[in-house]
């Protein structure tokens, strides 16, 4: 009995293998989000766990481990300033959890560290929601099964595949379970007031104002910023693809602002303007913000929990902190073209910190007696005649210096010329406002929808022009023409392959354009699609109307109902009987056919004892009936031979069924 | 207890399991974190599955036992089972353990489809006297040791526990002892030859002669003379000095043991038994059941 007990402090080297593989696929989430030391400390723990196990080293002083687990607990707060928030939480699980794989030696704690996996993996998805993090995600899991199988089964695992492909066994077997409770279990707040409080990483995107270098930080994030699907097939020429995201009406030079809290714009107001309805299914990701995005103009929100606030722009009701599928109807043209006094007031107000030569040149526009759309068309002739330089690093502008934009630097970023010309149009009497959003996107074919990225985002400006009412006006498009038709990425492409030509038709270069990658690239883009809208953006809502549309389909058709459970019992029966069926013991035939015998025999008044075998069986029955002592003779040494002798000829059993038959 | 029967424990990996689902329901559910819901379904699902899987790796066992050697009290009991396996599929990671013993059990990884393995199950044997193996359960935490599930096999095997040798090593003084009392007796212990007689079972397979049973012939036992030294010797339960009645039973069995290690011949005198005095294997643990079953 002392060698079962040895063989159970130990952890077992075969399943902990599984185990560091599973831990690794745990970390990739965790690069990038949390202080780069975290999962460097842990990918260390779980280095130095590999090296200090079959040396049977490890953390035994409960004074080394309270000490280590205060000085990770005073790092995370030294490196994040609080404890509050995702990134810090998670930071905190990781380094102790860590701590404790440092210290576990026996096979009972084995459990515990896989547990612990579980849990990274929870962490995994607080920290993204990504889909190639979900592959990690999956990847780890099946690794953690496969790791508990080989713990589970001891040595008794035939191979190293054994547990692999018994844990995607197990995990297909479980695929349909999980289906159905994710479809339906009741996705409600089970009144859990406490909250993690946001990531810090939320408010990725673009902030609710608009400052020199606000859109130019984005265009070099490759994230996904939304996708949009156009359901009916009506899909918008690429130079008209503005995003339409906040709209600042406040303006502070090149600083502008949203107004601090949006209203509803009432339906009652809006008249349902001309021109077909482009209607788009938008699957946004978390960016901590109450921005939605919509094609210009949004006219109104299907589904998606947001409203029309005044300004045509959507605003969620709550911040954006998880993927969010919403569908809008948009249209060409707004129908309100009124602007009343007041607003008319508050549209042209500019800072007085404007340097006269500004307001100079704005008046210049206006004052040839000109109306507003002369003098619109005044201010980007200006821009496109006074060598103006589209640049993704222009260089800062000292304290909102207009002056130096215009007259002497005279290179920029969307954001400076939407600023600029919005502010130009205000002092020459135009009312203007600034939009942020995206411009372009990324068609993909395989999924048919637009990638819509971080680098995307774009801002230009709207005027008010008397008769038509709000038109917008992009004074990037004067500048750098091809940003607006190309879309960002291709326009910057264009742009440095000029510049590369000379080295061009290198390895990487061939590589990053070939037809494959680019395919591979495409098909990817459609999971992560799939992953987002299928499974991130089912949310409460999303159930709801499922289950009211099953609810009325099973209300409608009665019949189909019935004949889906008699499937659903079908199959479950059938996966019972076939498991049954493999787990029955196999039939003995020689057996059977030998009872027969038996029986055979009992009926004549010979019936064998408990512990008589075949031969001293035969014997007696031979002497009780000499009448049939050959044939009983005979059976009993097929049924040796049968039984004990190596299996050979194939003819034996047919003869010892007819012999028995025949008895 | 019914034979057979499979039923299911709940253990402390269960609880840490249940912990880390619910965990996992109050992130997603706080967060409204639709990734964290499907690792909690994968989860919750994985562990549903898990339990047939569990069950299924007990189906179709049945357990045999052997015969458990006589030891003395206070030493280690081994019984020797066999788990036949009449399924298709293969059993793995399983525990084999007394019904009645939870801390003590023997590991069996595998059983492949159709097969049997052996194992030892060792047990304490704390009580001299006659016992019964109340039967063995096989149990297992395979696949993911979310449930364990145990299943009852019936087993029965009688066993005898000697008890426990100690006290005063020294032979007693024998008082038939005469010069002329030497002579030699056919009995199974000496040294030289003397012939075979049919064997009777539970007899040392020492021995047998084995020869003969290659040639054929039935079991048979030879027999060897020893000269003995000195006169017969009684070990009487009165003559020990002893007020209780299992440490006068220990000073026995310890005299039993040294005058068979001494090769003097000896007898036993209890209240209501007596063995005459002889020597060898089958008379040593003749004497010494004698000594277990005494009341």
């Amino acid at each position: 009995m002392t060698s079962s007990r040895l063989r159970d402090t130990r952890i077992p080297r075969k399943p902990f293998l599984w185990l560091t593989a599973a831990l690794l696929f745990t970390v990739p989430p965790m690069f990038g989000t949390l202080a780069m030391w975290v999962p460097l400390l842990f990918v260390s723990v779980l280095a130095a766990k590999f090296w200090m196990e079959p040396r049977d080293y490890r953390l035994r002083s409960a004074i080394w481990k309270l000490l280590l687990g205060a000085v990770v607990l005073a790092a995370v707060f030294v490196t994040y300033g609080s404890v509050e928030g995702i990134e810090p939480g998670v930071s905190i699980v990781v380094t102790l959890m860590s701590l404790k794989i440092l210290e576990a030696h026996t096979a009972r704690e084995f459990q515990v560290m896989v547990n612990i996996g579980w849990i990274f993996c929870l962490c995994g998805f607080f920290l993204s929601q990504d889909f190639a993090i979900a592959l990690c995600v999956l990847i780890a899991c099946i690794l953690l099964l496969a790791s508990l199988l080989e713990f589970h089964s001891g040595s008794g695992a035939a191979s190293w595949w054994f547990p692999l492909r018994t844990a995607a066994k197990i995990l297909l077997q479980a695929a349909p379970l999980i289906v159905a409770l994710f479809i339906f279990f009741p996705r409600i707040d089970f009144g859990f007031r406490w909250q993690l409080a946001g990531s810090r990483m939320a408010g990725a995107g673009f902030s609710g104002e608009l400052s020199p270098g606000g859109v130019s930080s984005l265009a070099n994030s490759n994230d996904v910023a939304f996708r949009a699907e156009f359901p009916d097939g009506r899909i918008p020429r690429a130079d008209t693809l503005y995003w339409r995201g906040v709209v600042l009406s406040r303006g502070y030079g090149f600083e502008w602002r949203a107004p601090t809290a949006p209203a509803t714009l009432p339906r009652s107001s809006r008249r349902l303007p001309a021109g077909p309805p482009i209607r788009q299914s938008i699957t946004i990701e978390p960016h901590g913000n109450k921005w939605m995005f919509a094609l210009d103009w949004p006219f109104e929100l299907l589904s998606g929990g947001g409203t029309v606030a005044p300004g045509n722009y959507l605003s969620s009701a709550a911040p954006i902190r998880s993927t969010r599928k919403y569908e809008i109807v948009s249209f060409g043209e707004l129908a309100d073209k009124d602007l009343r006094p007041r607003e008319r007031e508050r549209l042209l107000e500019v800072p007085a910190s404007i340097a006269p030569a500004v307001r100079d040149l704005a008046q210049s526009w206006s004052n040839g007696g000109s109306n507003a759309v002369e003098t619109v068309s005044h201010g980007l002739q200006y821009f496109r005649d006074q060598g103006f330089r589209y640049s993704l690093s222009p260089g800062e502008y000292q304290n909102n210096n207009i002056e130096e934009f215009l007259f002497r630097r005279r290179i920029g970023f969307c954001e400076h010329y939407a600023a600029t010309f919005a502010t130009l149009m205000r002092l020459a009497g135009v009312p203007a406002r600034v939009v942020i959003g995206y411009l372009g996107g990324e068609y993909n074919e395989y999924g048919h929808f637009f990638v819509v990225r971080q680098s995307d985002a774009h801002a230009w400006c709207e005027v008010w022009l008397p008769e038509r009412g709000w038109t917008r006006v992009d004074p990037t498009s004067v500048v750098a023409p091809d940003r607006v038709t190309l879309g960002f990425n291709a326009f910057i492409e264009r742009r440095t392959a000029g510049a590369s030509a000379a080295q061009s038709g290198g390895i990487v270069d061939r590589f990053t354009r070939s037809a494959l990658l680019i395919q591979t690239r495409a098909a990817w883009q459609a999971l992560t699609y799939a992953w987002d809208t299928r499974v991130l953006s089912y949310d409460e809502g999303a159930q709801y109307s499922l289950l009211s549309y099953l609810s009325a389909f099973a209300a409608k058709s009665f019949s189909a109902l019935i004949i889906t459970l008699i499937l659903v019992c079908l199959a479950g029966g059938a996966a019972i009987a076939w498991i049954r069926m493999r787990n029955k013991a196999p039939r003995d035939r020689v057996r059977v056919v030998y009872e027969k015998f038996c029986n055979k025999l009992r009926h004549l008044g010979v019936a064998r004892e408990a512990a008589e075998g075949p031969a001293d069986f035969a014997n007696r029955a031979a002497r009780l009936l000499p009448g049939r002592s050959e044939r009983i003779n005979r059976i009993a040494r097929i049924y040796i031979e049968l039984r004990y002798a190596e299996p050979g000829d194939r003819g034996l059993f047919p003869q010892f069924r007819r012999e028995v038959r025949a008895f | 207890m019914r034979p057979n029967r499979t039923r299911w424990k709940f253990t402390a990996n269960t609880a840490a399991f249940l912990f880390v689902v619910l965990a996992m329901l109050y992130a997603g559910s706080s967060q409204q974190n639709a990734a964290a819901y499907v690792l909690l379904f994968a989860l919750t699902s994985i562990g549903i599955v898990s339990i047939p899987h569990a069950v299924l790796n007990v189906s179709g066992l049945s357990g045999r036992a052997s015969a458990i050697k006589p030891t003395f009290a206070g030493q280690e009991a081994n019984l020797p089972v066999e788990i036949s396996n009449a399924c298709r599929s293969d059993r793995v990671g399983l525990k084999v353990r007394l019904t009645g013993m939870s801390h003590d059990f023997e590991r069996l990884d595998r059983i492949p489809a159709g097969k049997a393995t052996r194992a030892t199950l060792r047990f304490p044997a704390a009580v001299r006297g006659e016992h019964e193996v109340q039967g063995i359960s096989v149990e297992t935490s395979y696949p993911i040791g979310v449930v364990c599930v145990e299943k009852s096999l019936p087993v029965s095997q009688r066993y005898v526990v000697y008890p426990k040798p100690a006290g005063d090593p020294n032979l007693p003084v024998t008082t038939q002892q005469s010069a002329h009392d030497r002579r030699e007796t056919a009995i199974s212990g000496g040294d030289e030859f003397a012939g075979v007689r049919g064997y009777i079972p539970g007899e040392s397979q020492r021995h047998i002669d084995w020869k003969a049973v290659a040639r054929g012939q039935s079991l048979m036992t030879k027999q060897f003379t020893a000269e003995y030294d000195s006169g017969r010797l009684y070990l009487d339960f009165r003559a020990v000095k002893s007020r209780h009645v299992e440490d006068r039973l220990s000073q026995l069995a310890l005299w039993i043991i040294e005058a068979e290690r001494a090769r003097r011949p000896y007898g036993l005198r209890l209240p209501n038994v007596e063995v005459p005095p002889s020597l060898g294997d089958s008379h040593f643990h003749h004497c010494l059941r004698t000594l277990a079953l005494f009341r």
